[in-house]
């Protein structure tokens, strides 16, 4: 099977992306103001700068990387490892809505570490030391030593329980 | 004189030095390891500065900078792996001395080097910064425009890889910088009705997701996280002698000059001027043979020539609002958040608080290299520091910080797609550094441009009749065909010899 080249699909996303620019941005009402060219004209720019450099780019970087033919960006099993640590980045961000920023650092700076760790040996306990240390440390200092809050989670609050 | 004392004193009240002295030793740290930097330090940090003093978070960020960079020069010695590329060079001549069997020298040589580097130029922009500043206030929004327009176009230009890739990069930086509300008529733009975007992109987040989280996914996924053994056997002694010092001063002084004076272009930051110093110094040597071999002034180039852009870069972000390079981006976007506005008019605004960045550079610089020579025996178990424990607090005080700059869950959500972006950008080999400045420098263009527009009546020739601005727009439009003209000619050239 022939393999895309990359920079055809780059490019197209960007031109897909630019063209959505330019939509939005004539959805922007215009006030004018006198000798002034409006809130319109730099997200023109903006977008017809991205779809004129795609289009350069599909033209003279894209016949570079067939020739090259470099190696994919990723194996399967990295994309999986990205897949594995995007996902566990979006459930710590969801936890830290829910069940608050303390619990959830705890559990996900434990479950960081062990993914991280592959094939190494590391110590169950020193981890989870170090997991409940490190959350408790940056929360503790963020909100009472730096005085800025961090989320205490939804589901306490609806429940009524408190937290530190 | 005044400003000097008070900026003094106020960074060695006991709290600001420690603390300044801690990020010193842990940006040293971060540009030690490959894969990490000082300016994922500063990154890291910056959420936590929201609450302290502007004094005390710039003597933090700056000591981590500082820190960063000097520490680069360790994997680059040791392992032959360069900690950034600002010692690139270094691994050319100190990875071989290492094997050589003459480590200490090595490493004390970057150590020495790295403090007069930093030193020197930081004394040189403490002199400039003010007279450039006086001349920048003589200029209009004609010329800043075509001033920030240069300063991205430079990048663009001198960024690896793809032109193109570039200056598109360039562009959708620009279009994030146009989310929010209008600073003309007040219009929202791309906010698709969400409150939070009122205020535009929070810029905490794009670093926290293009720097921090992008480097963990992406260096996890590749499985970049394994570093060769150490030879600990030569680390002991200073192995450096003055009159090794009086041999290389000619090399020392000819780095220094082109650190600083590359330091000081937009874009062209320390990647580059530690190979041109190399390169230089080998011209000039009259050994040029014995280059690579570990060879002395191949590592007092290099490490006097990068650590010489920091003062270099400073110069353009204090006096300009221009960052000089990739760090010095942070440190503007810091001045950003903590409400000053770097520019001309900067160091009159605020004398104690440039007095005070110039000063907390040159004691960082001064700390760092005394806590170097002491522990530089110590310097392998850098290089053993357990990845998975880095990133994984990495991970958290990314989420931690970028809720804290808003206190609110948008601001994490946007860390995520920032991250994804990061990922998608590092795929497609388009450089993330043109994205970053076009985006902090796109606000700035536009008002520039209206405001120019505006006072010339609408008409936009003024940008092109006034000679300070063309000269700014030639360099600009040179930058970016420059590159492009060249290659043509040296292919045409190959091609008639082939």
């Amino acid at each position: 099977m022939k393999k895309i080249n990359r920079t055809y699909i780059m490019g197209a996303v960007c031109l897909a992306l630019s063209a959505f620019i330019a939509w939005q941005t004539t959805t922007i009402p215009e006030r004018l103001v006198s000798n002034e060219p409006g809130p319109k004209m730099f997200p023109f720019i903006a977008a017809g700068g991205i779809a004129v450099f795609a289009i350069l780019s599909m033209i003279f970087d894209a016949p570079k990387e067939d020739k090259e033919d470099p190696k994919p960006y990723l194996d399967k099993a990295g994309w999986i490892r990205m897949g594995i640590i995007m996902a566990e980045a979006v459930l710590f961000t969801i936890g830290m809505e829910f069940i608050g920023f303390w619990i959830t650092a705890m559990v996900g700076t434990f479950v960081f570490l062990w993914t991280l760790k592959g094939e190494k040996k590391v110590n169950f306990i020193v981890a989870i030391l170090f997991s409940v240390g490190l959350a408790s440390l940056g929360y503790f200092g963020f909100t009472r030593g730096f005085v800025i809050p961090l989320p205490k989670g939804v589901l306490w609050e609806s429940l009524g329980i408190p937290m530190p | 004189m005044e400003a000097y004392m008070t900026a003094l004193s106020t960074l060695l009240q006991p709290a600001n030095f420690l603390m300044m002295y801690l990020c010193c030793v842990i940006g040293c740290v971060l540009g030690a390891i490959p894969g990490l930097s000082g300016g994922l330090g500063i990154t890291l940090i910056l959420p936590m500065t929201f609450a302290l003093n502007t004094e005390l978070s710039f003597a933090m960020l700056l000591g981590m900078y500082v820190g960063g960079v000097s520490g680069s020069f360790v994997a680059a010695v040791l392992v032959g792996i360069p900690g950034s590329a600002a010692s690139i060079g270094t691994c050319y001549d100190g990875y071989p001395m290492t094997k050589n069997g003459k480590a200490a020298k090595a490493l004390s040589i970057g150590i020495i080097g790295s403090f007069i580097g930093t030193a020197v130029s930081i004394i040189v922009a403490m002199l400039c910064s003010g007279a450039i500043a006086d001349v920048a206030l003589m200029l209009g929004p004609w010329e800043y425009f075509s001033l920030c327009l240069m300063a991205i176009t430079m990048v663009v230009g001198l960024s690896n890889g793809s032109i193109y890739k570039g200056l598109m990069a360039a562009f959708i930086g620009l279009w994030f910088s146009t989310v929010g509300a209008d600073m003309v008529t007040n219009q929202l733009r791309f906010t698709f009705g969400n409150t939070n975007l009122y205020g535009g992109i929070n810029m905490v987040c794009m670093l926290m997701g293009t720097f921090a989280l992008q480097q963990v996914a992406t260096s996890y996924a590749k499985g970049q996280q394994e570093m060769p053994e150490v030879d600990t056997s030569s680390l002991g002694g200073f192995g450096l002698t003055l009159k090794d010092f009086a041999d290389n001063a000619r090399t020392i002084i000819v780095s220094l000059l082109i650190g600083l004076g590359i330091g000081f272009l937009p874009g062209m930051g320390s990647g580059i001027s530690n190979l041109i110093a190399y390169g230089q110094a080998k011209k000039m040597d009259k050994h040029p043979e014995l280059f690579g071999t570990g060879y002395d002034p191949g590592i007092w180039a290099t490490e006097v020539a990068n650590n010489a852009g920091v003062g270099g870069a400073l110069i353009p972000m204090i006096s300009l609002g221009i960052p000089g390079d990739g760090t010095t981006v942070l440190l503007l976007s810091a001045m950003t958040i903590h409400g000053l506005q770097a520019g001309p008019m900067f160091i009159q605004q605020n004398p104690v608080l440039a007095d005070l960045i110039f000063l907390a550079v040159l004691i960082s610089a001064i700390l760092i290299v005394i806590t170097e020579l002491l522990t530089k025996r110590w310097f392998p178990y850098l290089l053993k520091a357990p990845y998975h424990y880095l990133y994984s607090a990495i991970l958290m005080i990314c989420f931690m910080g970028a809720f804290s700059s808003s206190t609110s869950m948008f601001s994490v959500y946007l860390v995520l797609g920032f991250g994804l972006l990061g990922v998608v950008m590092d795929m497609f080999k388009i450089p993330m550094t043109p994205l970053m400045l076009a985006f902090i420098l796109g606000g700035k263009i536009e008002s520039y441009f209206r405001m120019g527009c505006s006072y010339a009546k609408g008409d936009l020739t003024s940008f092109i009749t006034r000679p300070i601005s063309l000269i700014f727009i030639l360099i600009a439009v040179w930058s970016v065909v420059g590159p492009i003209i060249t290659k043509q000619i040296k292919k045409r050239r190959s091609a008639k010899v082939q």
